[in-house]
């Protein structure tokens, strides 16, 4: 028996012609032995080899299902280019693969389906095995700043269902960085592990750079990191500049310093003063603008239950 | 014995026989040869069935305008086909279009066409489209309208429809064309005119002494769904616009809702000169690159996009919207390969020679059909 909801599976690809064949074949023949109808959505992030001919050659083979290319017009990275394939996709349940890997088993692809009809609107499939060093340092300071239930990890790919899908596009004004959103999307989220099989494949340069804009970006936006090391920071440099106006008084009294010290250094230390300060009501102002413009909603709530 | 006409039409869609009773009022002989054992099996039939006033050019004002200027004139000449009950409504969306809200609103005011702003949570899930409008906007019956033309050219014995007709040679011999069925009926004119549609380049390639340059199109084999619609969708019709989306909206006065989508319907393309694809293989005979069967009652016609375009248009809609499946018609359109950029629809006349006379039409819209007047008159 088939399933008979709909799946589109979104799929990133940035200059992949030698593997991209072999992962869609593999996706593909997931999706047909399982599902009644499916889509695959490729998101071409301005691929400079052959991969667009590799899609072609894919899709002339087939029949039943469609495939589609939405052709990004300049190198944009995975959040945004995946943003666009999420769009375009009109599943009832959506898979994301944010990069082409065979790594993961077959048979986790329809795990992870069955454990989103369980109840959980957002299944992902990470690797056992440890990730990058960066990475996973980037992953220890978020989780710990973001202090939310929802750790994030290297994830190779996930599911979304509908109604996840619409809650994320209602609580941002934009998805700079999908796990976050997701993680922060209040309703329920599972990871499956497994076992890689075989070698992980390395980051290309550029997309190495754009992660890491990536990562700072929303170490700011979902995580009050920023706002917490900025006005620590403010509260100390007050703190300095206290402490030598006491200093400055305390010379004056016991010994005698040259003319004109005593009144420079107070005059140093209160305007450093008035400068921290003014830094700290900055912060405080910055940090809660960029909650006005990039939240749509004030609270996120996972459900209504009545009780009686 | 050869038969001798003022005017030969091949194809009896709307512009076959909207031509044929044009010379039939002016006195003229006219026969109209069609492949198909009856009017309006194609095109005319299988399309949204839209009467244009423009909207669906947002990136092109001169095909807004005239559509807007025949819409009314069609209106008064033809509406007893006209479905008009119902609401019309164009969306934006909020994602992948190529025309925004306050883009269309400005393109609406300068074609001069009504659009009232609504709220699109109305009609479509939250965040989907970012603008709704409503608009004056018909859809016409194909049947209606052909047992209208059929009725009238009987009034007109002068006239001639031959159904069925397999076309063996097109010639020019003096001042006429000579067009020989397999049947052995010979005829002439000294005006053949060519208002097939996706055979318009396989006509012109049979006219025998003539060096007729084929029209730059690209053909595709689209289908469009009639389905049931909900109490609530039944007064309703919903386009999201200039993009990867769809339309849902009455089909004529049948009772039905057409559904189609800019990436679902057309099934399969054929970029070559002359329609080739590869279910003609499968089509028992029926259908080749030089002579297009009916898709619609063709033994390969495609598997339905239903799946695909219902889900489309239910990932926009709200759920009270509701549609369910009732049939598919197949139909070939041939789109002129040099309107992608502006999304254009332009009547393409086209004269290939003066006495004889040779003239091809080939048109989108069924409200442009006046554009063959200046063709016809002399």
């Amino acid at each position: 028996m088939k399933e008979n909801n709909f799946v589109s599976a979104v799929v990133y690809v940035h200059n992949q012609e030698t593997q991209l064949t072999g992962f869609l074949e593999k996706i593909n023949g997931i999706l047909a032995e399982n599902f009644a109808h499916y889509e695959i959505i490729c998101v071409d992030d301005y691929s400079t080899d052959q991969s667009v001919g590799r899609i072609a050659e894919f899709a002339q083979k087939l029949e039943g299902a469609s495939v589609s290319v939405l052709h990004m017009s300049y190198y944009q990275g995975v959040e945004l280019s995946m943003n666009g394939g999420m769009d375009l996709a009109i599943g009832d349940f959506v898979f994301e693969f944010d990069k082409i890997s065979c790594e993961f088993p077959g048979e986790l692809l329809m795990e992870v389906y069955r454990t989103c009809l369980g109840g959980y609107d957002i299944v992902s499939a990470a690797p056992a095995r440890a990730e990058r060093w960066s990475s996973r340092l980037f992953y220890q300071v978020y989780n710990q700043a973001a202090g939310r239930r929802v750790m994030l990890r290297t994830e190779a790919f996930r599911i979304l269902s509908r109604r996840a899908i619409n809650r994320v596009h209602s609580l941002c004004q934009s998805i700079p960085y999908r796990k976050a959103v997701y993680a922060s999307c209040g309703l329920p989220v599972e990871t499956l592990t497994y076992e890689e099989q075989g070698k992980r494949s390395s980051m290309p340069r550029e997309e190495r750079e754009v992660r890491r804009d990536m990562a700072f970006n929303s170490l700011i936006l979902f995580t009050n990191l920023g706002y917490r090391l900025s006005s620590v920071l403010a509260g100390l440099m007050m703190l300095v500049a206290m402490l030598i106006g006491v200093y400055t008084v305390v010379i004056f009294v016991s010994s005698r310093p040259v003319e004109g010290w005593t009144t420079t250094m107070l005059f140093l230390s209160l305007a450093f003063f008035g400068v921290f300060a003014m830094f700290a009501i900055m912060i405080k102002y910055l940090s809660v603008l960029i909650d006005l413009v990039f939240t749509k909603q004030q609270y996120v709530i996972e459900g209504v239950e009545k009780m009686n | 014995m050869m038969k001798e006409y003022d005017k030969i039409i091949l194809g009896a869609g709307l512009y076959g026989l909207y031509a044929a009773l044009f010379c039939a009022k002016r006195g003229q002989r006219a026969l109209v040869l069609e492949y198909d054992p009856e009017a309006f099996g194609r095109a005319t039939y299988v399309n949204q069935a839209r009467v244009h006033m423009g909207y669906h050019y947002p990136r092109s004002l001169s095909t807004a305008m005239k559509s807007a200027g025949y819409f009314q004139r069609f209106l008064e000449d033809y509406g007893f086909c006209i479905l008009q009950e119902f609401e019309q409504v164009y969306a934006t969306s909020a994602k992948f279009s190529w025309t925004d809200a306050a883009q269309f609103r400005q393109f609406c005011q300068a074609a001069k066409i009504r659009c009232e702003e609504v709220g699109p949570e109305r009609y479509f899930q939250p965040g989907m489209c970012d603008g709704a409008f409503l608009t004056t906007e018909y859809t016409y019956d194909a049947r209606i309208l052909r047992d209208f033309f059929l009725e009238k050219l009987a009034e007109y014995p002068k006239v001639e429809l031959r159904f069925g007709a397999r076309i063996r040679r097109i010639y020019e011999s003096g001042n006429q064309f000579v067009v020989e069925e397999e049947d052995g009926e010979v005829s002439g004119t000294g005006f053949l005119l060519n208002a097939t549609y996706a055979s318009a380049n396989q006509v012109l390639r049979r006219v025998e002494g003539i060096l007729a340059e084929p029209f730059g199109t690209k053909y595709e084999l689209c289908e469009i769904i009639l389905c049931h619609p909900s109490k609530t969708l039944e007064p309703v019709g919903i386009t999201v616009m200039d993009g990867p989306f769809f339309s849902i909206m009455p089909f004529g006065k049948t009772g039905y809702h057409s559904l189609t989508s800019v990436t679902f319907t057309p099934h399969k393309t054929s970029y070559d000169m002359l329609p080739t694809f590869p279910c003609q293989e499968k089509s028992r005979g029926g259908c080749n690159p030089a002579q297009l069967g009916n898709c619609n009652t063709c033994p390969a016609r495609p598997a339905s996009a239903w799946p695909f375009m219902s889900h489309m248009a239910e990932k926009y809609l709200r759920r009270e919207y509701e549609f369910s499946y009732s049939h598919s018609l197949f139909s070939m359109k041939p789109i002129l390969k040099n309107s992608e950029l502006d999304d254009s629809r332009p009547t393409v006349v086209r004269r290939f020679s003066e006495k004889p006379t040779l003239v091809s039409v080939l048109s989108g819209k069924i409200n442009t059909v006046y554009d063959l007047d200046e063709v016809l008159i002399i």
